[in-house]
C-alpha cells in the first residue's frame, strides 16, 4: 500500500473503495497508550479503508475511546504513528491543521457548550471553522431539519435528552463537510426513533463517498450498518477487515465477536453454578 | 372545619410523617445525629441569647423598632428560603402527594400544621414570643401579643410553603438546581449589605434612621403583628387593630394562593415534564440576536458572544461575575466613604475583574474539546485568547471608569482621575497578560455540577495561579507605579496625567506580549489543556 497520500486521495476514494492500492481513511502504527500501571493501547495497528462505514467494536475497557481520542488529535499517544486522509495526525503543525479540518467529532464523555441552545451551538461551532454565517446558518437550519430538532433549536442543550444530545453533536460534526466522521458510540442510550435518524443521515453521507469510523458494543447494530469492522480487545487488534471476513464461519458477528475477544470460555464456566436451577426440595 | 367529618383527620398522619421523616433521617448516620443536635443547641442557644436580648431592651427606646425590624426580616429570610435550599424538607415537595386522593382543603390544613414541627418554626416561636415581650406594656397590649406570636409563626410558616408551592416546578428543574448553585453568592452578598447597614446605623448618632424604617415595616405582614403590640401599649387601639387585621389579611391571602397552587400543581405535569411543553415559537430563520449584531462577525464575533452567553447562563461563571462586579465595586465605595478614601481603589475594580482571564478554559469544562478542534495554527490560538480578552476589556473597561467615576464624586478627586485610569488600564493589562499564561500553562477543572470551584488534586495549582496573579500584576505595573510616585515626590503634578497614554500602552503591550508568547504553547499543548481541565 502507498503510505503517503496525496491531498487528492478522496476524488478517488468513492469510485474505488475496493481498491486495495487506494489510500485508507485511517492508518495506525505501533500505537501505545498507557494511564499509570495500566495499558489502555497496545501497540495497535489498523488499517481503516476510505468511503467506508467502519465500526470499531469490543467489550467496555477494549480502548476503543482511547484509541479514536488519539486518532483525533484530543489524546496524546505515548509511542507511535497515526494518519489521517495520509497527514500525521500528531507530527508538525501544518500536517495537523490538514487533519483538523478533514475530520469531525462525536466523543463520548466530553461536553459540549451545554448552555448554548442548539442553534447557537451550530452557529458557533460553524464560525469557528471558519465558514462564512450565512452558510453556517443555511446548513444549520437543514441539519436541524433532517436530524428533528427544528422544535427545540432555541432549547439549551443541557435541557436536552441523551438522543438529542447525540444529535445535536453529529449536527455539528457534519457542518464543516469532513472526509471522515469519528463517532465514539453514537447510540449509546439513543431511543429507536432517534437511531433510526442517526443511521439514516450517516448512510447518505457516506453513501457520498466519505468514511464513518463509529465504536459500539451492539453487535446487531455493527453487522447491520458496516461493511468493515476492526475488533478490539484488552487494548490489542484482535481482527480487522471486511466484515464478511471478520465474521468468517460464525452464523453472527456476535458470536465472532465472543470467539475473538475469548469470551466463549467464560460462558462455559457457568458449569460451575451446576446447583443454580438444580432442585429445590428440601433446605437445611 | 367539617372537611375533617368524612374521614379520619389527615393533619395527625402528617405531623407523625414529619415526626418520622426527622427520625429516619437522624437514624441514618451519627455524623447527621450529631450535627442535628449542635444545630439544635446553637439554635436554642441562639433564640435563649434573642429573647434575652429582647428582655434586656424592654423599656428601651429603640425595643419597637428593633423588635419590628428583627420579624420583617425573619419573614423575608422564611419566604426566600424555599428558593435556596429546596431540598430542605421532603414534606415540602407536593409533588410527592400527587398521586394520593387528597383534598386541598384538608391538605393545607394537615400540611400546615406539619410544618410547624421543626427547629425553624421553634427558633421563631422564641423570636416573636422575645420580639412581643419587649414591646408589650399593658393589659390591651398582652392581649394583642398573646394573638401576635402564633400569627406571626402561622404567617412565616404558610409564606415559606405558598412560595415553595408555587415555584415547584421550577425548584425541581434544571434551573431551580442552578439557582442552587447561586445561593452561596446571594447570601454572601445579603450578608455584606446587612453588614454595610448596621455599619451606617453604628455611625448614626441617633437611631431615627431604624424608627424610619421599622415604621414602613411595621405595616408589612408578619412584623405587623408585632408592631400592633406596640401600638396597643401606646394606647393607640384602632391602628393595633388594622396592623394585626393586615397579618390577619395576609394570612389568608397566603393560604388560598398555597391552596391554589396545589389544586393547579396535582392536575399539571410535574417539574420532570417541562421540558415536554411547548416552546415558545421564534422565528427559525433569526439565528442571532441583537448580541450578534453588535459584534464583529467570524471566529471573534462568534468567541465572545459564547462568552457574554456563558456570564448570563451558566451558573458558575455566573457567580464569578456576580461576586467579581460587587466586590469590585463595594470595597472602592466603602472605601471612598471612609475618611481617608481615594479614587486609586478603582484600580481595585480593574483588577478583579482581571481575575475572571485567569483558568479561561477551566470554565470550558471538556467542552474545550470544540475549541481544541479548531485550532490548528499558533494564529488561531492567539485569536481564541484576544478574543476571550476582548470580552474581558469590553465590561472592565466602562465599569472601572463607572467606579472612578463614582468614588471620585464622594471623594472629589477628579484631577486625580486620567492617572488613577492609566494605573487600572495598565493593572488590567497586566492581569489579562498573566490569565493568559495561567490558563494555558496552568490550566484545572471547575467541576461543574458541585459548588466547588476547584477538581480534588488541583487545589494547589489553582491557589498558585490566583496568587500569582494578585502579586504578579501589581509587580507588572512597578514601572508605572514607580514614575506616579517619582512625579508626585518630585512635584510635576502637572504630568501625572501622562500616566494615562502610558498606562494604556503598557497594558496593552503587555497583553499583546503575553498573547505572542502563548499562542505557539497552547497550540502545542491542547491535549494537555483539554486532559487538565476534563477532571473533575
Amino acid at each position: 500500500m502507498p503510505d503517503q497520500a496525496s491531498d487528492g486521495m478522496f476524488d478517488t476514494a468513492g469510485a474505488a473503495p475496493e481498491d486495495p492500492g487506494a489510500a485508507p481513511a485511517v492508518r495506525v502504527e505501533g500505537l501505545w497508550k498507557r494511564f499509570g500501571q495500566q495499558i489502555a493501547v497496545h501497540g495497535i495497528d489498523l488499517v481503516l479503508p476510505a468511503g467506508k462505514f467502519i465500526g470499531l467494536v469490543g467489550p467496555n475497557g477494549a480502548g476503543k475511546t482511547t484509541t479514536l481520542s488519539m486518532v483525533t488529535g484530543l489524546l496524546r499517544p505515548d509511542s507511535g504513528r497515526i494518519l489521517v486522509a495520509g497527514h500525521d495526525v500528531w507530527s508538525d503543525p501544518e500536517s495537523v491543521a490538514r487533519v483538523k479540518a478533514r475530520i469531525g467529532i462525536l466523543p463520548e464523555g466530553l461536553r459540549l457548550f451545554e448552555r448554548l441552545s442548539g442553534r447557537e451551538l451550530l452557529a458557533y461551532t460553524g464560525r469557528l471553522r471558519g465558514l462564512p454565517g450565512a452558510e453556517v446558518d443555511k446548513r444549520a437550519t437543514q441539519l436541524l431539519d433532517v436530524l428533528d430538532l427544528a422544535g427545540s433549536q432555541h432549547k439549551l442543550v443541557v435541557d436536552y435528552s441523551t438522543g438529542m444530545r447525540k444529535k445535536i453533536g453529529l449536527a455539528a460534526a457534519l457542518l464543516h463537510n469532513p472526509d471522515v466522521l469519528f463517532l465514539d458510540e453514537p447510540f449509546e442510550g439513543v431511543d429507536p426513533v432517534s437511531a433510526q435518524t442517526i443511521r439514516g443521515v450517516l448512510e447518505r453521507y457516506t453513501g457520498s463517498g466519505a468514511t464513518v469510523v463509529f465504536s459500539s458494543h451492539v453487535m446487531e447494530l455493527v453487522e447491520s450498518l458496516c461493511d468493515w469492522v476492526a475488533v478490539m480487545a484488552g487494548g490489542r487488534i484482535r481482527a480487522q477487515g471486511p466484515l464478511a471476513e471478520v465474521k468468517g464461519s460464525a452464523a453472527t458477528l456476535q458470536e465472532a465477536f465472543l470467539e475473538l475477544v475469548g469470551a466463549g470460555d467464560r460462558a462455559a464456566a457457568g458449569d460451575s453454578l451446576d446447583w443454580l436451577g438444580g432442585a429445590r426440595g428440601e433446605r437445611p | 372545619m367539617s372537611a375533617a367529618a368524612d374521614g379520619p383527620s389527615l393533619t395527625p398522619v402528617f405531623v407523625r410523617l414529619k415526626l418520622s421523616l426527622m427520625r429516619n433521617g437522624l437514624r441514618q448516620s451519627g455524623g447527621r445525629t450529631v450535627a442535628f443536635v449542635a444545630s439544635l443547641v446553637v439554635v436554642l442557644l441562639i433564640a435563649a441569647l434573642m429573647v434575652l436580648g429582647f428582655l434586656l431592651l424592654r423599656g428601651h427606646g429603640a425595643a419597637g423598632a428593633v423588635a419590628v425590624l428583627t420579624v420583617g426580616v425573619f419573614g423575608l429570610g422564611w419566604a426566600v428560603m424555599p428558593l435556596f435550599l429546596p431540598s430542605g424538607d421532603e414534606t415540602m415537595d407536593p409533588s410527592r402527594l400527587v398521586m394520593l386522593p387528597l383534598r386541598p382543603q384538608p391538605l393545607v390544613r394537615a400540611l400546615l400544621v406539619a410544618s410547624l414541627v421543626g427547629i425553624g418554626p421553634l427558633f421563631t416561636l422564641c423570636l416573636a414570643a422575645g420580639a412581643v415581650t419587649a414591646v408589650a406594656h399593658g393589659a390591651a397590649a398582652t392581649v394583642f401579643a398573646v394573638l401576635a406570636v402564633p400569627l406571626v409563626l402561622l404567617v412565616c410558616v404558610a409564606l415559606s410553603r405558598a412560595v415553595a408551592t408555587a415555584n415547584v416546578r421550577l425548584l425541581t428543574s434544571r434551573k431551580g438546581r442552578d439557582m442552587a448553585l447561586l445561593s452561596g453568592l446571594v447570601i454572601a452578598l445579603g450578608i455584606q449589605a446587612v453588614n454595610f447597614g448596621a455599619q451606617a446605623l453604628g455611625r448614626a448618632e441617633d437611631l431615627s434612621v431604624l424608627d424610619t424604617v421599622a415604621s414602613v415595616v411595621g405595616w408589612l405582614p408578619p412584623a405587623s403583628a408585632v408592631a400592633a403590640v406596640r401600638s396597643a401599649a401606646d394606647g393607640d387601639a384602632v391602628v393595633a387593630a388594622a396592623r394585626l387585621a393586615v397579618s390577619v389579611v395576609a394570612l389568608v391571602v397566603l393560604l388560598w394562593w398555597w391552596r391554589r397552587s396545589l389544586v393547579r400543581l396535582m392536575v399539571e405535569p410535574d417539574g420532570s415534564t417541562v421540558g415536554a411543553a411547548p416552546e415558545s415559537v421564534r422565528d427559525p430563520a433569526e439565528g442571532r440576536g441583537l448580541l450578534a449584531r453588535l459584534l464583529p462577525g467570524g471566529r471573534t464575533g462568534a468567541v465572545m458572544e459564547r462568552c457574554f452567553r456563558y456570564i448570563w447562563r451558566d451558573p458558575k461563571t455566573k457567580a464569578a461575575w456576580v461576586s467579581a462586579l460587587a466586590v469590585g465595586a463595594l470595597v472602592p465605595m466603602f472605601n471612598a466613604f471612609q475618611e481617608a478614601g481615594s479614587v486609586y481603589w478603582a484600580c481595585f475594580a480593574s483588577g478583579m475583574l482581571g481575575v475572571q482571564m485567569f483558568n479561561q478554559f477551566g470554565q470550558d469544562s471538556s467542552a474545550f474539546w470544540m475549541v481544541a478542534q479548531t485550532i490548528s495554527t499558533p494564529a488561531d490560538a492567539y485569536a481564541e485568547l484576544r478574543d476571550r480578552a476582548y470580552v474581558l476589556i469590553a465590561i472592565t473597561v466602562p465599569f472601572t471608569v463607572l467606579v472612578a467615576v463614582a468614588t471620585g464624586l464622594v471623594t472629589g478627586g477628579w484631577s486625580q482621575l486620567p492617572e488613577v485610569f492609566g494605573l487600572a488600564f495598565a493593572l488590567l493589562g497586566a492581569m489579562l497578560a498573566l490569565g493568559v499564561v495561567a490558563s494555558v500553562r496552568y490550566p484545572y477543572a471547575v467541576p461543574q455540577d458541585s459548588r466547588r470551584n476547584v477538581a480534588p488534586g488541583q487545589g494547589g495549582m489553582a491557589v498558585a495561579a490566583i496568587f500569582g496573579g494578585m502579586f504578579g500584576g501589581p509587580l507588572l505595573c512597578a514601572p508605572l507605579i514607580a514614575l506616579l510616585v517619582w512625579l508626585r515626590v518630585a512635584g510635576h503634578h502637572d504630568l501625572l496625567w501622562l500616566l494615562l497614554p502610558l498606562g494604556v500602552t503598557y497594558g496593552a503591550l503587555l497583553l499583546w506580549a503575553a498573547l505572542k508568547a502563548m499562542a505557539g504553547p497552547m497550540l502545542k499543548r491542547l491535549p494537555e489543556i483539554l486532559a487538565a481541565v476534563s477532571k473533575g
